[in-house]
């Protein structure tokens, strides 16, 4: 028995399966790689075992034995420690204040500030080179910080729990190498101590730098445990591809009409040029008209914030962006709209809707102006607008007058591409459309995007399912930390090119 | 040697940079108005220095500090207690009705309960039943305002009065600083004894990120019952000093702390949603709200504008402060 078995984990979100009799079993004084493409689960079995995901079925066994872990605090009382991109540092607090946070040294009730700083700088001594100029901000506020160093802080934080057990999923991302370093040298001195650490990055090189062996996960189940030292990279690719299921590719007709959608145009629909924001790097493409343009790569690579930067919603730092030939660089949604470019968010319920208004608004507000005589908008008019979009996206709702969020999730995502397509877009941005939504709303969701690309519009659609990104795009741009690192068309649109760019491995 | 001396220069720098950083610089600005209307009243009033005036604006001062300190814990844990002075209210009648029979330590030991006990009901109607704070409590405002009718309605013939000793006490003076003055300095003590406590340490991290501290262990619903427990303590601080000022109490007073106590925090600089700022800067715009009364007092406007005068005052000091805390945030 291992020191940590997790086995027969099941998770579905709604209708769709995230993990399925999952499992995961790891030694102390281990680096234990969780690997896998998107949506193999391998994110929900971390968070599983770090409490901020409830499993629907799950036995966990920490050191023989049976463990309940539902909440955060079930995993810090099972010595349990994880470190996530997202941080969870109080940025007005010290550096001490937070690595010590919820068990400060207290005598009376009074903290012992001087017996905790010793504490953090103790603990922060060894990652010393990772901070500017090789000094411990110790009493800084940790918003003073850099986003790396706040990344270490973070690190340092986990540690100062004294865990059995250390999950680090992404945590070295915001790293540059010389702190990744630093960082693999304290988790190698862990591993040493006996703790187990189990490692996730999107970056193969710290995989086989760090961990001894590896889970791969393949559709919410496990595809092989391996010895890293055994396995090459692109062994490790096909765990995660999966050789028994055909390489998928687009039928050949569509194929066809790719290629005729790439020939048509003179001038594209949109172009980029080398757009650069703050986590993008010179991303530069061209969008013809009625051609879908995927954006691959591992999640959060750029992809979401590429389509941000050209709703507006994000501050470009330079590049150009045109839609038929006229410069359309936006630094406000509104001024993106004007120029034809509408965004669905993956997050359709704090950006898409409405969630208090009815459908009818809904559908409505992004093209008011158009019918509003001298400000007045007409009932009828209204509605007449709201049923066209309705009936042209199949959306199924009792009244227009129902509130939005009685409507399914898949029903939900079309008021959110129907208000859009009430204002004549020439350009589709959409942000992880399906995510969360059930087979058949996703199909009918796919029709739209072919009644969209049918008139002309060009889509640019981020998934997280590469399934879909392979099935709907005529070409895909495989993002990298902020950078296109491929792009494939044609023949070269395989599941195995997708998962191997995505992770820069060269098969 | 000048390399040492050159270090030591640069780790001043750091040290003003990290103190700028720290939120600090509000609390600068505060200090900044203090001084303007002390000027201010020195030029107007020909009688602010007198001994006795001096003194009646420390013993009017003390009731809207211990309200302000109080409500500076709430908003500091992201919360807000709108039925802070009316806690005070209600703790100064219970406190008078016990005192003839009970003696005096009985009668604030009385009081002291009676606010801490209001703030732990606040408490558990926003951190437990989970109700949005400014609507919990600006309806127990009303609970704890008829208890107060209730328990000494107005007009009561032989109301009951607080013991000599206290009301002389309370204007009194000690080594020539008047004891409202010194009680004054306790109200920032006490602050400065909370601020090295586990409890206020988690309630800068609950108001600064609640989830964040939730997820490092933090007990956020705890944390949060205790912030107004801990304000009802501080009105019940507050009552005593009412009590002690007038001699006897009044079921009706006490209403207009609590928006004067977030007026005063907000000129401080803490920040309305929680985890930056403390009471040292809120003592000071409790001073400077109480300086503008008396700008106004000595101006002797005709009555009939003398409150919009006041509440234009005040949005003068509460834009002044914000201003200058906007700037540095757009840094």
């Amino acid at each position: 028995m291992a020191f940590l078995e997790m086995r027969g984990v099941d998770k579905r979100y709604g209708g769709v399966v995230a993990l399925d009799d999952a499992s995961l079993s790891a030694e102390r004084g281990e680096v234990h790689g969780l690997l896998g493409a998107n949506g193999s689960g391998k994110s929900s079995l971390n968070k599983i075992l770090t409490g901020v995901v409830a499993p629907d079925r799950a036995t966990i066994e920490v050191d023989g034995v049976a463990t309940r872990i539902h909440r955060p605090q079930d995993a810090h009382h099972s010595g349990i420690a994880a470190v996530y991109q997202e941080l969870s540092l109080i940025p007005d607090l010290s550096v001490a204040a937070n690595i010590v946070l919820a068990f400060e040294s207290t005598r009376l009730g009074f903290v012992q500030r001087r017996r905790d700083r010793d504490r953090a700088e103790a603990l922060l001594e060894r990652f010393a080179p990772a901070f500017h100029g090789g000094i411990l901000p110790i009493q800084a506020p940790v918003g003073s910080l850099s986003p790396g160093e706040q990344q270490i802080v973070e690190i340092a934080k986990a540690i100062a729990r004294e865990p059995d057990i250390l999950v680090l999923d992404e945590a070295t991302a915001s790293l540059y190498s010389a702190q990744v370093e630093v960082v693999s040298a304290v988790v190698r001195e862990l591993r040493a101590a006996g703790t187990l650490v189990v490692f996730t990055s999107h970056r193969l090189g710290e995989v086989y730098d760090l961990c001894d062996r590896a889970t791969v996960l393949r559709n919410g189940a496990v595809a092989g445990s391996v010895a890293l030292a055994e396995t090459s990279e692109a062994e490790l690719v096909e765990l995660m591809v999966g050789s028994l299921g055909a390489p998928r590719r687009r039928p050949a007709a569509e194929r066809e009409e790719a290629k005729k959608v790439q020939g048509v145009s003179g001038v594209p629909r949109l172009e980029v040029v080398d757009l650069s924001t703050d986590r993008l790097e010179q991303v530069s493409c061209r969008v013809a008209q009625g051609e879908v343009l995927g954006l691959g790569g591992l999640a959060g690579q750029g992809q979401s914030e590429f389509l941000n930067a050209l709703f507006g919603a994000v501050r470009i730092r330079h590049g150009s962006v045109e839609v038929d030939g006229q410069a359309a660089l936006t630094h406000r949604p509104k001024q993106a709209v004007d120029a034809g470019i509408a965004l669905v968010p993956g997050d359709r319920n704090r950006q898409g809707l409405f969630p208090v208004r009815p459908i009818l608004e809904n559908l409505t507000v992004p093209s008011m102006r158009r019918r509003a005589r001298l400000g007045v908008l007409s009932d009828a008019a209204e509605r007449a607008a709201a049923s066209r979009a309705g009936d042209q996206l199949q959306i199924k709702f009792g009244a227009l007058d129902d509130g939005v969020m009685t409507l399914s999730g898949g029903n939900q995502q079309k008021v959110v591409v129907g208000k859009w397509l009430l204002t004549d877009p020439r350009v589709v941005l959409l942000d992880d459309p399906t995510k969360g939504i059930d087979v058949r709303a996703k199909a009918e969701l796919y029709e739209v995007i072919g009644q969209l690309t049918e008139r002309g519009v060009a889509v640019l659609l981020n998934s997280s399912d590469d399934d879909e990104l392979l099935t709907l795009s005529h070409r895909v741009l495989v993002f990298f930390e902020g950078r296109i690192v491929s792009v494939l068309a044609g023949d070269d649109l395989t599941r195995e090119r997708l998962v191997a760019d995505s992770l820069q491995v060269t098969t | 040697m000048s390399a040492p001396e050159r270090s030591s220069t640069s780790t001043l720098l750091d040290d003003a940079r990290t103190w700028l950083l720290q939120g600090r610089l509000p609390v600068t600005t505060a200090i900044v108005l203090l001084l303007a209307t002390l000027v201010v009243n020195l030029v107007v009033a020909d009688n602010f220095l007198t001994a006795f005036n001096i003194r009646s604006i420390f013993a009017n001062v003390i009731p809207l500090a211990a309200v302000a300190v109080g409500q500076t814990v709430i908003v500091l844990g992201r919360g807000i207690d709108l039925s802070l002075g009316v806690i005070a209210t209600l703790s100064s009648v219970v406190t008078v009705s016990v005192v003839e029979t009970r003696g005096l330590t009985a009668a604030l030991l009385t009081g002291l309960a009676t606010g801490a006990a209001c703030g732990l009901v606040n408490g558990l109607l926003v951190a437990v039943v989970r109700l949005q704070p400014i609507v919990a409590t600006f309806a127990t405002s009303f609970v704890w305002s008829g208890l107060a009718l209730y328990v000494l309605p107005p007009g009561t013939a032989a109301a009951p009065r607080m013991p000599d000793v206290v009301v002389q006490g309370y204007r009194g003076a000690f080594l020539g600083i008047p004891n409202a003055a010194w009680l004054l300095a306790l109200i920032g003590a006490s602050w400065l004894v909370l601020k090295r406590t586990r409890l206020l340490r988690h309630v800068y991290a609950v108001g600064g990120d609640e989830h964040a501290a939730f997820a490092t262990g933090v007990r956020v619903g705890r944390v949060q019952v205790m912030t107004y427990v801990v304000g009802g303590t501080y009105a019940a601080f507050a009552s005593f000093a009412m009590l002690a000022n007038s001699g006897s109490a009044d079921a009706l007073a006490g209403g207009g702390l609590t928006l004067a106590s977030i007026a005063a925090l907000v000129i401080g600089g803490t920040r309305l949603s929680g985890g930056a700022g403390g009471a040292g800067g809120t003592i000071i715009g409790v001073l400077v709200l109480q300086l503008l009364t008396s700008v106004l007092v000595a101006l002797r406007p005709p009555t009939d504008v003398r409150q919009l005068i006041d509440g234009l005052l005040v949005i003068l000091a509460l834009a002044l402060a914000g201003l200058w805390a906007g700037r540095r945030r757009g840094r």
